[in-house]
């Protein structure tokens, strides 16, 4: 019980600062050419010289735009208080115009407490934001337009963006506009007479390189010194986490996993499971943890579904489109594929000959799981059974899974490969 | 004496009603939700209960709490995915109900369309019940997922403070069940995005969010915004996780197993999901039981082998059926015509094959008519119905046997693919006259007697409600309108019937039908 | 019932009726319909209805009723106004009759789908009652092992048609709503791809909670079945026309529907009115996973129109009957159209009008209705007029009644009112004994009431009964239930023989000789029961076996006997009888053109011979040659009748054309339509600026044409072919 207490405490902690980004981020914003540093850098500028930019985040999704600048926006708001004002908006919920401006309207109403009225219409919240962004403009306060998924915004007509940016030319305002998308070709997608008026201040976001990922497990994974854990449990769990991360086994888990995926959020899930699955006994991290966490985080859903989920019956039907395929015949729907399914039964005398409704019913199994599908998506006059269908799952796959399966007849490994 | 009847059913629905009415009280509007209704309350269960309720499932449900961690720990959002009834929902509510901590369950079976959905769970979260007395109004109309976001971070706040009023953790979950079924919804593949990014839109960690899919992760990743989940795989059972599953419930374990050990393998090999295998197997149960007098013994060897070998027939009956209609003991004069008709049967066979619905004479010839165009190929209708009646489509099918056989090949691929064929109502109408004067020249030699039966088909007259009956085939879908053809505007009509009931057809009036089917 | 409102009364038949007779009708009997507009007249308020009248009474009919002399006119509207209030009785009379037999035709389903519902109910209450919280939480039930199934009760309605069942699925919704189910009912328009399973959703919510709900939540129908004892009934839902629901949506709907099912415990009540299997064709194999089917089986409408027959021609009813070939044509009607009871009942019902419109003796049918009267009494109503017609009647002449008879004549209506009792009695008789053949009660009765009793020769030595040679034979239902009758099995022959007793107890000469039967019956049972099982002959041991089969042999030879011998005696064919005018319905020419009126053959000859409607002088005298004098569209149609089933516009306007342009001025014509047939692509859009009698000629065409288009006898030009049109209807 004594023992249980602090291995929970650990487990809380250090999944509190796996959901938490900024803490995740702090350590990668040191260094002076870090995009934290840079970001700050154009944002404090434009708050102390009063002037208007705009900036675009870029970079593969969850390598941290959004944590980065969040960081910033939280110190700069330190540095200077009740002169920055935040506007948030997503581009998947506020892509279509009108709500944009009414969300704009509502937080600008919130910052200055300021009562929102849900019935305004869309000239009036415009009219209603760029006399705002005159006033803070004049009150030298600076907004901070955050656009997530900017990409979304560049859908459509643009209208937010270009009266954004255009309020920004004419009237004497200080906004940021920083725009977050995972689209490197983001700016491309503006119109021209938005583009002009944007500055094209590009932050690109690497996928972090060994030594920082290094440091950035040691700052997750290691307890504190000053905290209320037992002391001897502290320094025991560090050194236990010191000698997983330095073990080679580790190292290779750990390229393969980044291989797949190199960004810090798919990092931080693949940690997350590992420290879940904790002993909570021992209190202690082991290999064993990120082995599982590895086989559990990378998932072959395809060759899953072959293997475990599909019925003997399933995997006939497969074995007889597959060999269609394989016949170059152009497109076969479920007609044909009994045709073959009979001509296989003919020949071999296998066990498993089912009525044709039988079939169907694997045949629409099949199809919720998305192992096969219509190949087109016209002709749902046709009934079901004429309409042509392909497989989405290689044949390779396919293999696999059949090897791999419990119980799969030899007979349909030798059909498939004949 | 059905007068009789009704009022003996009247009776016990009356008493069925008291009885209810005394062992469920009528609910009190005065009591009103509170937090703890988003928990299971005293209901909770151990861990073990949990584990044994759910066989083979030890590993998922140990992963799933893993990952939910401890008390008031944060979680990064989940994914539970598994192919349709392998115990995902149960499985995923009873590990709640064992931490028996707050939770939010909306499913997007229940919850057509985004708003019902948003509303649903911001209804659960503002602690609002529909009732009369609101005239089943939600708390908040929602159906925007921007106004959703904020309505949400408001609700969440403030049960989040009551929750911890009440000291009961800092956490709290959201299950979306069957998120797949949002891919079918118009705009589907916004609101998915929406779902799967709304961990971080929302920013606040301490709402756990579960998303519940019958299709594996990967088929999201076309939508864009898409930042996958932790996966849970809740695999298909396998065969004696499902003999577990299937003995959980028996009373007589030794019997049922013995039955498993008969059917169990047979019907794996077919499908293995729970729900369609048990309504197959206790309707087989039953008869198996059929010979047995007390259903409470255990059954020796030879005692097995007696039972098996009458089942041995319904097993392989049963296992190319997926529907089952049962019929009444009510239903007992239908029943015993059936049986009648049975017994007739044995003694002249054609009656085998009996129609089971009436169809008028002319609807049975516009049938055939319809098969015939869409099974021919319209260039030999003009040989088909000649005076000759088809004599000369033996010829035909000589010269179609003369064809080279890869050509053949493709040309049955083609009608295979096309399935049956499309043809103008002008051609039906056309067809139906020539077979339908043929079965009258038949009738005409039958009932020479009886010339007073001149009066009714194969009068011009009958085209005047042909078209009446047109309609009514396509009502009984055995024709379809297909696709009104490009070339000249007029519908094309197709159709759908089988040819054993084609068959059937033909038979019942005595209409020579192979004779005009053109066979490649 | 007063007369105007006959004539004001809105019963399509008889507008129908008079309308379709009136286009048919022969000169001599236009009595009914101008005498139904006068009738009409009498009233004030009936103005309108008079004034259509005299619209469709055409011309010559007018021009005819002027020679009528004027007191057969006067007492003949007095008779016909007062025939209409009989055929109102009589009919009124049959059609509550009908009414009857359908409703406890379909009671017994009825209350078996109500039974099963109890049952199924009480089967899932037994899980035991949910607390409201749980009831209305948005997770599935977790504290019992929750059923998905859905509670389904497949109704087979054995008929393509759904038209006799409409009526059936509401009485059964009023039923269970009786007994206290909460019933709603959908049909295919809710099933719409459109609204999708929403559509349905909301139909459903706004019949059970309130009309006003505007979401499709599921949960609201939840929380609504737990409030103020809901809860205590089943939820009832109805949908009569499966085939016609699109499939998607209705298995969308089950499997919601399934989800909830422990909550709120559903009853879907599908109508099929194909084969049982329906539903596997229709729903997704998922939905089809969720539903727990039972069958139940409505009588099937031959068997209802069976019995509708002998409650109205052999029981009892209204005197009212119907001659030999009327009969079979109502058969083959039944048979070969559209095979719904509703069509049988709409023929029924002309025939019966049109033999009140038509036979003035009907009028004492009235007296036959009320059987306690003596008939005498009908013939005070017969004045001069009608006492020469009822004696020159063809079965009066046929049996040598002269009026010289005349006062004999009670006599003569009495045994007519007596004669269909044992003649019915006869016909029950055979068709007991059909049964076990499934023997259409409509084929005995269309047989038995052949006038010239052909049925008789099958007693007759020549035809040995086992000759299947024997053509003449081969469909009589007689013969066959004679065939039948050697291979009975000894219950049969009992149950026959209780049948006929029961049928026969009230009328003593046949019962007698049923009688008679009783003792070969016993030595029947007695050899059948020596030897263990009785059930068929043909498994027996050899001794008992030939003695068990002689006492059959004797026993059937007995019956077939006493067949014989009610044909001969006691089948008297309706038409046989004097008088039976009265009664008999014979007309099946009309009939028949009061059915089905050919619409479009109809157009056509009429447009053919346009001359005989409109009464123009000029062109009726001219028989068939055409003349710019007569209507555009009759000209085109009569000139499209030389094209073959495509007709080329421009031919076709240059002949209307020269029809209408007289000879002279044809030259320069000519030269004028060649200059412009290269540039016309389409017929008529441009009027050029031509002398006005071609543009005139053009406007004149094409209205001929839309006319015609209209008319559905022509489809305009397609893509492909620009300046050909397409003859849609031949052959009138």
């Amino acid at each position: 019980m004594g023992k249980e207490n602090p291995a929970e405490k650990t487990l809380n902690l250090i999944r509190g600062r796996l959901c938490d980004p900024t803490f995740v981020f702090r350590p990668l914003s040191g260094s002076s050419d870090s995009n934290y540093s840079k970001l700050k850098f154009i944002v404090s500028t434009s708050i102390t010289e009063g002037c208007n930019n705009s900036i675009l985040l870029l970079g593969p999704r969850g390598s941290g735009k959004a944590a980065v600048l969040d960081l910033v926006v939280g110190d700069l708001m330190e540095e200077y208080p009740d002169s920055v004002t935040v506007i948030r908006l997503n581009g998947l919920l506020h892509s279509e115009d009108i709500c944009a401006f009414k969300e704009i309207a509502r937080q600008l109403c919130m910052e200055h407490h300021l009562l929102f009225s849900k019935m305004a219409s869309f000239d009036e919240n415009s009219q209603f934001i760029i006399a705002m962004l005159r006033e803070c403009g004049l009150a030298h306060k600076t907004i901070i337009f955050v656009l997530d998924e900017f990409d979304m915004f560049a859908q459509g007509k643009q209208r937010l963006l270009y009266s954004l940016l255009d309020a920004m030319q004419s009237v004497t305002s200080q906004a940021v506009v920083v725009g977050i998308s995972s689209r490197l070709d983001a700016d491309q997608l503006l119109e021209k007479r938005v583009r002009s008026r944007f500055s094209h201040r590009k932050i690109l976001f690497l996928p972090p390189s060994r030594e920082e990922i290094d440091s950035l497990l040691e700052h997750l994974l290691s307890l504190p010194a000053d905290s209320s854990f037992p002391s001897g449990y502290v320094s025991q769990f560090n050194e236990k986490i010191k000698n997983i991360t330095s073990d080679s086994r580790f190292k290779d888990m750990l390229k393969t996993f980044l291989n797949a995926n190199s960004t810090v959020n798919s990092l931080l899930k693949f940690i997350f499971r590992a420290v879940s699955s904790m002993n909570l006994e021992s209190g202690l991290l082991s290999l064993e943890n990120f082995k599982t966490a590895l086989s559990s985080m990378q998932r072959q859903p395809k060759l899953e579904a072959v293997r475990a989920d599909c019925s003997i019956l399933e995997l006939y039907l497969l074995v007889c489109m597959r060999r269609l395929e394989v016949k170059e015949q152009s497109s076969y729907n479920f007609i044909s594929v009994m045709k073959e399914y009979k001509t296989i039964h003919d020949s071999f005398q296998t066990s498993d000959y089912y009525a044709q409704n039988v079939c169907l019913r694997a045949f629409e199994h099949l199809r919720e799981r998305e192992v096969i599908c219509y190949a087109e998506n016209r002709g749902q006059s046709q009934a079901g059974e004429y309409r042509p269908m392909k497989l989405l799952i290689s044949a390779s796959e396919l293999h696999q899974g059949m090897r791999s399966h419990a119980c799969c007849p030899a007979i349909l490994l030798k059909l498939l490969d004949h | 004496m059905t007068r009789e009847e009704s009022s003996k059913v009247t009776r016990r629905s009356i008493r069925l009603a008291s009885s209810v009415t005394d062992e469920n009280p009528e609910p009190k509007p005065s009591h009103p939700p509170t937090v703890a209704d988003l928990t299971f309350g005293e209901e909770s269960i151990t861990l073990d209960a949990l584990l044994s309720n759910f066989p083979g499932r030890r590993s998922q449900i140990l992963d799933l709490i893993r990952l939910i961690g401890p008390l008031d720990s944060p979680s990064l959002p989940i994914m539970v995915y598994g192919d349709a009834s392998t115990g995902k929902t149960s499985v995923a509510l009873q590990v709640f109900r064992h931490l028996n901590r707050p939770f939010v369950y909306s499913s997007c079976r229940t919850c057509c369309s985004p708003r019902l959905l948003f509303e649903s769970i911001l209804n659960q979260l503002l602690l609002h019940s529909k009732c009369s007395s609101n005239g089943y109004a939600s708390a908040k109309r929602c159906d925007k997922p921007s106004d959703f976001v904020n309505l949400l971070r408001q609700a969440l706040s403030d049960v989040m403070e009551t929750l911890g009023r009440k000291s009961m953790g800092k956490m709290l979950y959201l299950i979306v069940d069957h998120v797949d079924l949002i891919k079918d919804w118009d705009k589907g593949a916004m609101i998915l995005q929406f779902l799967f990014s709304l961990y971080s839109v929302l920013k606040m960690p301490q709402l756990g969010i579960i998303l519940i899919s019958g299709l594996p992760p990967d088929v999201y990743y076309s939508n864009m915004g898409y930042t996958d989940p932790l996966p849970v795989y809740f695999p298909e059972y396998s065969e004696d996780e499902l003999r577990q599953i299937f003995l959980k419930t028996q009373v007589n374990k030794k019997l049922y197993s013995a039955f498993l050990d008969v059917v169990l393998r047979p019907f794996c090999r077919v499908t293995r999901r729970v729900e369609e295998l048990s309504t197959t197997f206790s309707s087989l149960f039953r008869k198996y039981c059929v010979p047995l007098d007390d259903l409470a013994i255990s059954p020796n060897e030879d005692l097995k082998r007696r039972l098996y070998s009458n089942l041995k027939p319904h097993i392989t009956s049963s296992l190319n059926e997926i529907f089952r209609v049962s019929s009444r003991p009510h239903d007992g004069d239908t029943k015993g015509e059936r049986r009648q008709k049975a017994s007739y049967s044995s003694e002249n066979g054609e009656e085998l094959e009996i129609l089971d619905f009436h169809m008028s004479t002319s609807a049975k010839y516009l049938l055939i008519a319809a098969f015939l165009a869409s099974r021919n190929p319209a260039t030999l209708d003009a040989s088909m119905f000649d005076s000759t009646g088809g004599m000369d489509n033996r010829k035909r099918k000589r010269k179609a046997s003369e064809k080279s056989m890869e050509k053949k090949e493709i040309a049955e691929q083609e009608a295979v693919m096309k399935g049956p064929g499309s043809f103008p109502l002008e051609r039906l109408l056309a067809i139906f006259q020539c077979i339908a004067s043929v079965g009258d020249s038949s009738f005409g030699e039958e009932e020479e007697e009886e010339e007073a039966t001149g009066y009714d088909k194969e009068s011009n007259n009958m085209m005047s409600d042909i078209l009446l009956q047109v309609s009514s085939l396509c009502d009984a879908n055995f024709m379809i309108k297909s696709g009104s053809c490009p070339l000249e505007g007029s519908i094309r009509y197709r159709s759908m019937v089988s040819e054993d009931l084609c068959l059937k057809v033909a038979r019942s009036l005595s209409f020579p039908l192979s004779k005009y089917l053109y066979r490649r | 019932m007063a007369p105007s409102t006959t004539i004001a009364d809105p019963q399509p038949s008889s507008t129908t009726d008079s309308s379709n007779s009136n286009a048919a009708a022969a000169e001599n009997d236009i009595r009914p319909f101008f005498v139904l507009h006068k009738a009409s007249s009498g009233k004030k308020s009936t103005g309108t209805v008079r004034a259509k009248r005299r619209i469709d009474s055409p011309a010559p009919k007018l021009a005819k009723k002027s020679e009528i002399e004027s007191t057969e006119v006067e007492d003949g509207e007095y008779f016909s106004t007062l025939r209409l209030k009989v055929f109102e009785t009589v009919w009124s009379k049959i059609d509550k009759t009908i009414q009857d037999v359908l409703r406890d035709s379909h009671s017994k389903v009825f209350s078996g789908v109500h039974d099963w519902i109890c049952e199924s109910f009480e089967s899932i209450r037994s899980c035991g009652a949910l607390s409201l919280s749980e009831a209305v939480r948005s997770y599935p039930v977790l504290s019992q092992p929750s059923s998905k199934q859905l509670f389904t009760a497949l109704v087979l309605t054995r008929n393509l048609e759904m038209v006799d069942d409409l009526l059936t699925f509401e009485d059964l919704g009023l039923h269970l709503k009786s007994q206290g189910c909460h019933v709603g009912k959908l049909s295919s328009m809710d099933f719409s791809t459109k609204n999708g399973v929403g559509g349905c959703l909301r139909g459903l919510l706004r019949q059970f909670v309130m009309p006003t709900v505007d979401v499709a939540d599921v949960t609201i129908l939840a929380s609504w079945y737990r409030e103020n004892g809901n809860h205590n009934n089943p939820v009832v839902i109805i949908v009569d026309d499966t085939e016609r629901c699109s499939g998607s949506v209705l298995s969308e709907l089950i499997l919601i529907l399934s989800e909830w099912a422990v909550k709120v415990p559903v009853f879907l009540i599908m109508g099929v009115s194909t084969a049982h299997d329906a539903p596997r064709k229709i729903l997704s194999a998922n939905a089809l996973q969720r539903i727990c089917a039972t069958r139940f089986t409505l009588s099937s409408p031959a068997e209802r129109m069976d019995a509708v027959l002998e409650a109205v021609f052999l029981k009892p009813c209204s005197g009212f009957t119907v001659s030999h070939k009327v009969a079979l044509y109502m058969r083959s009607y039944f048979l070969s159209q559209d095979g719904t009871l509703t069509s049988f009942v709409k023929t029924l019902k002309i025939a019966c009008l049109q033999h009140f419109s038509l036979e003035p003796l009907s009028i004492m049918l009235e007296h036959f209705c009320q059987d306690n009267q003596p008939p005498g009494e009908g013939t005070g109503l017969l004045t001069e007029a009608t006492m020469k017609h009822a004696f020159d009647l063809p079965s009066v002449t046929r049996n040598k009644i002269t009026r010289s008879t005349c006062e004999m004549l009670p006599q003569f209506l009495l045994d007519l009112q007596r004669m269909p009792k044992p003649w019915s009695i006869v016909v029950l008789c055979i068709y007991e004994a059909g049964k076990f053949d499934k023997i259409r009660l409509i084929d005995v009765f269309c047989e038995t009431l052949d006038p010239e009793a052909r049925y008789l020769k099958y007693f007759s030595p020549s035809a040995s009964l086992n000759s299947q040679s024997h053509v003449s034979g081969r469909n009589s239902v007689i013969r066959r239930v004679l065939r039948k009758l050697r291979d009975f099995s000894p219950a049969q022959l009992s149950s026959l023989l209780k049948s006929w007793e029961s049928l026969t107890a009230e009328f003593s000469e046949i019962s007698d000789k049923v009688m008679e039967l009783h003792p070969l019956m016993r030595n029947v049972e007695a050899a059948g029961q020596r030897p263990g099982l009785p059930s068929s002959p043909k498994k027996h041991a050899s001794r008992s076996h030939s003695k068990l089969e002689k006492e059959l042999k004797a026993m059937t030879d007995k019956v077939s006997a006493i067949i014989e011998f009610m044909l001969r005696e006691y089948m008297k064919p309706v038409e046989t009888v004097p008088f039976n005018e009265i009664l008999c319905y014979k007309n099946v020419d009309k009939l028949q053109s009061a059915l089905l009126g050919d619409p479009r053959g109809r157009i056509q000859s009429d447009l053919l011979e346009s001359y005989n409607i409109l009464h123009c002088m000029c062109c009726s005298q001219r028989g068939t040659s055409l003349l710019p004098s007569m209507h555009d569209t009759s000209i085109l149609y009569t000139l499209a009748q030389e094209h073959a089933d495509v007709i080329n516009l421009h031919d076709w306007y240059q002949s209307f054309k020269t029809i209408l342009i007289p000879r002279n001025s044809k030259a320069k014509l000519k030269s004028k339509t060649c200059s412009k047939s290269k540039k016309r692509k389409d017929r008529c859009e441009e009027p050029e600026p031509e002398q006005p009698a071609e543009a005139s000629i053009q406007a004149r065409f094409c209205r001929a044409v839309m006319e015609l288009q209209i008319a559905g006898l022509i489809r305009m030009p397609s893509k492909r072919r620009p300046d050909y049109v397409q003859r849609v209807a031949f052959g009138s």
